[in-house]
């Protein structure tokens, strides 16, 4: 499997609602951006006509 | 002679580490990463880069290999997590892209592929089965008709040129009543 392959399922599976279970496990079920999230995040954005504050990471490049 | 190859063994002792994915990668939690990778998606350049990546018909899938591509080479994440958050990333982009009105294919659907069947493996492996040959022999062969008419044709019954019996006989000098040959008058006396 190439990791284009891989990416692909991963993006497959996480577009049918499902997490990695032992993300989920590891992380005590407490994951911000999940499926759900992201139905909101959309809703926001149709409703709204902007995006919802996203938590920003330094750039170090 | 000047030889500049490397010994052999050279490269267990060469120092990888140099490589930015050689290090512990600067970010190992799920929700940084994804974090990181929206920002990365929300700066104006590489916004525009996404967008129109989409909009030439390039797949989010595509895209998002790219860019977690780059932060892999970068060290920034490892990746196991690239590919764990590859779908948060696709997701996000594809919301975008949804709300401004692009175009936009996931790259996940696979109904185009062509579906491999029994048959189209024997038929690309050029495998024939005895009753396929059976039902090839059994076909008649196709007799073409042979051209009838025209200079090139073949001659007909009723265009036969044979000749009769008194014809043929005439022509071997058989014939009693055949007129004997007159010969040629000299003109003016010339032999």
């Amino acid at each position: 499997m190439t990791f284009q392959d891989a990416v692909k399922k991963s993006i497959k599976q996480f577009m049918d609602g499902k997490m990695p279970k032992n993300l989920m496990e590891v992380s005590g079920g407490e994951v911000k951006y999940t499926p759900e999230y992201f139905d909101g995040f959309k809703k926001a954005m149709e409703e709204e006509g902007d995006a919802p504050e996203v938590e920003e990471t330094t750039d170090e490049d | 002679m000047k030889i500049d190859a490397p010994v052999p063994g050279a490269n267990l002792l060469a120092d990888t580490r140099n490589y930015p994915w050689h290090r512990p990668p600067d970010i190992t939690d799920y929700d940084e990463a994804v974090s990181y990778m929206i920002s990365r998606i929300s700066q104006e350049e590489q916004a525009e880069l996404v967008y129109s990546l989409l909009q030439i018909d390039t797949t989010v899938t595509t895209v998002v290999s790219g860019l977690l591509m780059q932060s892999i080479a970068k060290g920034k994440m490892p990746i196991d997590l690239a590919i764990l958050i590859s779908g948060p990333v696709a997701r996000y982009i594809e919301v975008i892209a949804q709300t401004n009105g692009y175009k936009y294919d996931m790259g996940t659907d696979t109904s185009d592929r062509v579906k491999i069947t029994p048959t189209l493996l024997k038929m690309a492996m050029g495998i024939v089965e005895d009753d396929e040959e059976e039902e090839m022999e059994a076909t008649p062969e196709v007799v073409t008709a042979m051209p009838e008419g025209g200079l090139m044709g073949a001659p007909t019954d009723a265009d036969k040129m044979t000749a009769t019996d008194e014809e043929q006989a005439s022509m071997l000098g058989m014939n009693a009543d055949s007129e004997e040959p007159v010969e040629e008058e000299n003109i003016d006396g010339m032999a």
